[in-house]
Parts: C-alpha cells; structure tokens; sequence
C-alpha cells in the first residue's frame, strides 16, 4: 500500500506542476482544470479511504508549497475529496462518460464545500469561492469535461496504483 | 470479508483519514499565524526545481513546434532581407552621427535608471496551480538577490507597470503575488492633475478590473475615464510614480463616504514573459517581514 500511496502522490503532483506551468494555455476567463483533484478522485476511488486520503494528504501539502495558500489548506481539501471518493470505492462500475463527468464535477463542488468549510473557521486569511462568482463554475464544468480523459488515460496505471489490502 | 468481498478495514486504519484531516489542520494553525517561514521556504525552494524542470519541458516543446514553422518563414525573411542589405549599406554613412547621439542618450538613461533603483531580471516559469490563488513564480530567488516584499514591475508595450510584490523565495525560486490577487494592496493616486489617494486591490482574477477605494468622494467630480493611477511610494515597498492602471469606471454610491474606481491594469498580466524585481535602494522595507 505504502508503494500505491507514494506512486499516487507523485502523479498528482506532476498533475499539479502540469497545470501550473502548461494549462495557462487552456484557461478559460483565467480559469485552469484541475487535473491533479480529477486524478486524486479516480485513484482514491480504485484504491479506497486509506490509499486515497494519505496521497491526497502527501499531494496537497506538496501542493501548499508552491501555492501562496497556506500550508495546510490543500492538505485538508485533498484529503477530504480523496475521504469522500474513497468511501465510494468499488460501490459502482465507472462508465467511459457519464460517471467521469459526475465524479469530476461533484468532486469539485465538495473542493469549493471544504474550502469554504476552512473559511468559516480561519477567516480571511484563506480564499474561497464565490458562489456566484463564475470561476468556480467554470472549474465545475472544466474538471467534468476533462474527467473521461483523464480516467481513459489512468486506466493502463490501474496496476501500478493498486493498493495491495492487508499490507500496509 | 464483507459482502463484497472487500476485506473489513480495521478501527486503525478507520482513523486515517481524521488524523491526516487533523494534521492538516495543525498545519493551517501554524501557518496562518506565521509561525514558520522557513518550512514553506524550504518546499518552495525543492517542489520549485521540479516545476522549473516542467516549464523547461514546456518551453522545449512549444520552442520546437514553433521553430519548425519559423524556419520555412526564416528562410522567406532571409532572401527579403538579403535584397534590402543591398540598400541599406548605402545608409550607413549617416548612422555615424546617430550612433553617437543614441550612445549620449543610453547614458543618460541609465544613470536615470541606478538613481532610482537595480532590477533583476527573471522569467515567469509557473502559475499558481490553484485557481483560489492567483501568485506567479519566477526563475530568481535568495541566491540571485531577490527577497521577500520586493516590489515587481515589467514593461510591455514602452510602458513599465506594476506586477507586484515577491511573497516567499526559495534558492532558485521567487513568489510573486500579483496585483490582481485580492489579497494585495497597493497605495496609490491619480497622477493627472487631481492627484486623489486611494488603496488599489486586486478582485482575485487577471481578467477583472482593479479596484482602488477610500477616494475622497469630492473625486467623482474631477477624475476622468482615462486617468492614470500610480504608486505613491508611501508603503516603503513600492517606489513611487509606478503606473497601475487607468480609470475605467467610478463608482459613487450615496451611502459611503468615498468613491470607488476600477482601473484598467496598464499591463496584460496573461502576456507577460518577463519581470523584473527591484532592489530597493534602502534595504529597510524588505527587511521588515524578518528577511
């Protein structure tokens, strides 16, 4: 399991260095897909709770040093996302489209739920989303349309991520 | 086994992910009290190489897509240009006297330049990879000079402007966090004639105007589309008569006591390549935040 967790967060951070270096490309209204949360979601979701939480956990506090957020702040989001998708593990067959998109977007909405979450209680120290505001729903539908994507082309690491149970 | 066939997890391994939500927690503590500079100095400067080892792959490929098209157009240019060498080797005779002109002028202008303040040039590598924050970071850091709460300005298109202000640096690796971010602020007042105060702050994102409050509402009277804001100089991090922005909008409801402005950023923050931090010329302001 401990080989699952560390190939997982090595993934999800070179996901977040590709975003942070090549997806400026892509941004929509300054708005880039965050391919290292799609990524967490579907390993979290192969590999359950454990595997899922401890990557997104590793991830995110790598995440939290080369983002002006505090250290900490990625941390808890990503293990809260990787928590939710990991409790999911196994409960139902994921399809080439439909579920991607559903697993992307939602996974988003509970990123925007936990940070808003971490501003109810640190204030205004940490940013958070507007509701209103369009970035997030861009992000939303951005994440949702690169889901698939990014599930079609994690397949083949299926056997590399893989937590072995019962071996931690 | 359950029914699925899943092994039962343990009541341990049940606690996993509170302890890992804890942690992160302990972590939010600390750091949101800015009890530790060193820790995020520290990853900046290590997860920083990597992202400059992405952008360099970045940079290679987009170079080498490019190149190819530029070559068949170089080689358009080339035979264009060989036509026009013929012409221009007749003008030389009168470049003498400019060339002596230009060279007066250039130390003129760089006198002007050590006067004020040295700049250090660096390259923007990467983004935030978080669309919640918005801070650029920047091929220089603690071993090429730069420090935190350095001002950062950039040129684009003849005119210098205001980019920001460094945040956190690494070995090899600054943070900057852009105007637009709406966690920075900047003092500032209306260079064309009025000359009102105000507090320029970012709304979070490149693509949104920015926003400078507390203007004396007498100020909605006198201020034209158009004008141009600029840094005072009063923070002792930015120097002064620094462009910002140019008015877009007033915004004067009755119930507050001073108006609001959107200003239109002097620069293009999406195209912007290439920065440069400033030395102040008295080292106070940089040292204030423990650097």
């Amino acid at each position: 399991m401990i080989r699952s967790i560390v190939i997982s967060s090595l993934i999800i951070v070179a996901c977040d260095f590709a975003q942070s270096t090549w997806f400026s490309a892509i941004s929509i209204m300054g708005v880039t897909p965050d391919l290292a949360l799609v990524v967490l979601i579907w390993l979290s979701y192969q590999n359950g709770v454990i595997a899922g939480s401890s990557s997104g956990f590793l991830a995110g506090l790598a995440q939290d040093f080369i983002s002006a957020s505090p250290i900490g702040f990625n941390a808890f989001i990503k293990t809260a996302v990787a928590s939710v998708a990991g409790l999911l593990h196994g409960s139902f067959y994921i399809d080439r489209l439909l579920l991607p998109i559903v697993l992307g977007a939602v996974g988003t909405i509970a990123k925007a739920l936990a940070a808003g979450l971490l501003f109810l209680v640190f204030g205004a120290k940490l940013h958070v989303y507007d509701v209103l505001g369009s970035s997030l729903w861009i992000e939303v539908a951005y994440n949702g349309l690169i889901a698939p994507l990014a599930f079609l082309l994690l397949t083949p690491l299926k056997g590399l991520v893989k937590a072995e149970r019962g071996r931690a | 086994m359950n029914e699925q066939g899943r092994p039962p997890e343990g009541r341990g391994r049940r606690a996993v992910p509170p302890v890992l939500l804890a942690a992160s927690l302990v972590c939010l503590i600390v750091s949101t009290r800015s009890l530790q500079g060193l820790p995020e100095s520290i990853g900046l400067t290590v997860l920083g190489f990597f992202q400059r080892g992405f952008s360099a792959v970045g940079s290679f490929v987009t170079d080498t897509v490019s190149s190819i098209a530029e070559l068949r157009r170089l080689r358009d240019n080339y035979r264009e240009l060989a036509a026009k060498l013929d012409r221009y080797t007749n003008m030389e005779r009168g470049m003498a006297d400019l060339r002596e002109e230009n060279k007066r002028l250039k130390e003129q202008l760089e006198l002007s330049a050590e006067i004020g303040y040295q700049r250090i040039a660096a390259r923007i590598v990467a983004k935030d990879p978080e669309n919640l924050y918005s801070t650029i970071m920047i091929d220089k850091g603690v071993g090429d000079g730069v420090r935190k709460n350095m001002p950062v300005i950039a040129f684009q298109d003849g005119i210098e402007g205001l980019v920001g202000k460094v945040v956190e640096v690494g070995r090899g690796v600054g943070m900057v966090l852009p105007l637009y971010d709406s966690g920075s602020y900047v003092a500032a007042r209306l260079s064309d004639g009025s000359r009102y105060e105000g507090l320029v702050g970012g709304q979070g994102s490149a693509d949104d105007p920015l926003l400078m409050r507390f203007v004396k509402k007498r100020a909605k009277d006198e201020v034209q589309f158009g004008d141009l804001a600029v840094t005072t100089g009063f923070e002792s991090i930015y120097p002064p008569e620094v462009a910002i922005g140019r008015v877009k909008k007033v915004i004067a409801p009755d119930f507050q006591t001073s108006v609001d402005m959107e200003l239109e950023p002097v620069l293009d923050f999406s195209r912007l390549e290439y920065v440069f931090v400033i030395k102040p010329a008295t080292p106070a302001a940089v040292t204030a935040d423990g650097e």
